[in-house]
């Protein structure tokens, strides 16, 4: 328990200690940059400004609308949260079985069809297949609706998380990768000695592998994945017409608006961060010895 | 699906020395002719795109031929002005061959460089390696390079400078972890005894004969994740701009005739994405295989 605490206060300090170094990277930028804009050449007082301001979550105003950027933005990170935490669920939810099967029997039989699917759907842009599921789903049948209702409405508001949350759960590549490791793994740890021996015993193969070849290498991939479902989470924003953080940063870099950007890129590598620690942990649960040194 | 029955503690693979060739299973054999079918028609619609032979030209207007269907004489049909698809595609290949080959070059060069430091000197360069190598893997990379192009231009060059910076840490984390391990194998230790010096056994005896495969593994996931990056960005309308074609742009374009139900506009560009990108990904799984790698993307 002790050994836990003091490896996610180690986390966090480092954690801490990353975002000091992306603002300070942020701000040679801007220093960097032609023209003049957001406090250029004021030194350290002004950086100490813009930290001042991000962690005490007080944004400041957007250079272009002039709304404080907290009332546009918290609704929007709420929304990218829901959609990449719920395309993580569809894409564990497509890809596990698929790994599972292909385990048992590798590539011969019936597996490899649903191997080959992994790759098509994992290599398919993302922004094409949101164009196909909005004809084909919304289009021909009718029933989801293909846009977020601004307000009121409430029975409707559950139905428009679907479809972006299944383009994006789908059409990521994070599904091929986790159907080739967790073949990989489960087939190696599968034919380990313990393991036989248990299936001697006459217990499932699969339940006394399932630490070791299916919850350790998940973890480790499953969280590193975060980065590149915000960067899909942007163009489906973009698809689906989704209030979201990804859509936001969008359209302040066709309105060139730093202060925004800024926050969002402050706010993305927090969840970044955020998904670091949960997998430290999750890893220190599952595999007690590694994390230790 | 066991590989090598030796392969435990302390005996590696290599000295039992088993051929590529035969290490291959069906799958294997399939996954890598499918990544070199796909090497292949990029390089030679690189170099007809550069020659500009063989084909129509891709800027042509008529009008009187909207929205063909593939035909014989219009192989992929013609877009919303009449040009012709097929040799737009040929042309796209333009928009991110050059750009991705700089960011794979960047990436590995930096990458290997960075890897073997750290590697070699735990104690000194490790440390601050890593702490800036996480500084720029925590940013998300599409945001990254929102912020570039706000601050600097849009340059596609530009932009796959940073896609290669983005894409160090993973090579950096790659290789140093195969260098720690090289590090205490016998051969190393005899050319130290021998009296080698450290950049000979660094560049010949670990880059050279250890490190080829995740290299080139790393090279062809690299080349997939340059064009996913381009086409994103053209489709955003933030990367290459119209006239001139980009398979992401030719998807954003015939994307508003999609549902008028011509779908051959946009449907025929991003297949040619999909299978292009599954095939570099197959590409780099299969020789994962093969040399025994566990390389993610």
């Amino acid at each position: 328990m002790i050994t836990a605490l003091k490896l996610v206060l180690k986390e966090i300090i480092y954690t801490l200690l990353l975002i000091l170094g992306v603002t300070a990277l942020l701000f040679l930028f801007f220093n960097l940059m032609p023209g003049n804009y957001m406090g250029k050449g004021g030194g350290l007082p002004v950086y100490l400004d813009l930290l001042k301001g991000l962690f005490t979550f007080q944004f400041g105003v957007s250079v272009v609308s002039g709304v404080d950027i907290n009332t546009i933005l918290f609704p929007a990170f709420r929304n990218t949260l829901v959609l990449t935490i719920g395309a993580i669920c569809i894409s564990l939810i497509i890809a596990v079985p698929i790994g599972i099967f292909s385990a048992y029997r590798s590539f011969k039989g019936y597996s490899w069809p649903l191997t080959i699917f992994s790759y098509i759907v994992s290599s398919i842009p993302v922004f094409y297949f949101g164009y196909l599921i909005l004809f084909f789903v919304s289009r021909q049948t009718g029933f989801l609706p293909i846009f977020y209702p601004e307000s009121t409405a409430g029975k409707y508001r559950f139905l428009s998380y679907v479809l972006p949350i299944l383009v994006l759960g789908v059409a990521n590549d994070a599904v091929s990768e986790i159907v080739r490791l967790i073949s990989s793994e489960l087939g190696r740890v599968m034919s380990t000695d313990y393991v036989v021996a248990s299936r001697a015993r006459g217990e499932y193969q699969l339940a006394s592998s399932i630490n070791e070849g299916i919850a350790i290498p998940l973890v480790s991939i499953i969280f590193s994945k975060v980065p590149f479902l915000i960067g899909g989470a942007v163009i489906i924003e973009f698809v689906f017409n989704w209030p979201g953080m990804g859509r936001l940063a969008f359209q302040s870099t066709l309105d060139r608006d730093l202060p925004v950007l800024v926050v969002i890129a402050f706010l993305s590598v927090l969840m970044v961060r955020v998904g670091m620690i949960l997998k430290k942990i999750l890893l220190y649960i599952f595999n007690p010895g590694e994390g230790r040194g | 699906m066991k590989r090598f029955y030796f392969e435990e503690e302390g005996i590696q693979s290599s000295e039992f020395h088993v051929p590529l060739y035969r290490r291959a299973s069906a799958q294997d054999v399939f996954f890598i002719g499918f990544g070199l079918f796909v090497l292949s028609y990029l390089i030679v619609f690189y170099l007809i795109s550069i020659t500009n032979i063989f084909i129509k030209n891709p800027m042509e207007i008529n009008i009187g031929a909207m929205f063909q269907p593939p035909s014989f004489d219009h192989l992929f049909g013609t877009d919303f002005l009449g040009r012709d698809i097929f040799s737009r595609i040929v042309k796209g290949t333009e928009a991110f061959f050059l750009p991705g080959l700089l960011s794979i070059t960047i990436s590995t060069a930096f990458g290997v460089l960075f890897g073997v430091l750290s590697g070699m000197y735990p104690r000194f360069a490790s440390r601050i390696i890593s702490y800036l190598l996480d500084i720029v893997d925590s940013i998300p990379r599409l945001i990254f390079i929102l912020i570039i192009i706000v601050l600097f231009s849009p340059s596609i060059y530009l932009i796959m400078v940073f896609v290669g910076v983005t894409s160090i840490p993973k090579i950096t984390a790659y290789v140093k972890a195969k260098v720690q391990v090289l590090k205490r194998q016998g051969f190393i230790e005899s050319s130290k005894a021998l009296g080698l010096a450290p950049s000979t056994i660094i560049f010949k005896h670990i880059v050279w004969f250890s490190l080829k495969s995740v290299l080139i593994i790393h090279a062809t996931l690299g080349l997939g994740e340059a064009i996913l990056i381009e086409t994103s960005l053209s489709y955003l309308g933030i990367g290459v701009q119209e006239p001139f074609p980009s398979w992401g742009n030719m998807v954003a374009m015939g994307a508003d005739y999609f549902f008028q139900g011509r779908v051959w506009l946009s449907t025929i560009p991003a297949v040619t994405i999909t299978v292009t990108i599954m095939g570099l990904y197959l590409l780099g799984d299969g020789l994962n295989a093969i040399y025994n790698e566990k390389v993610t993307r």
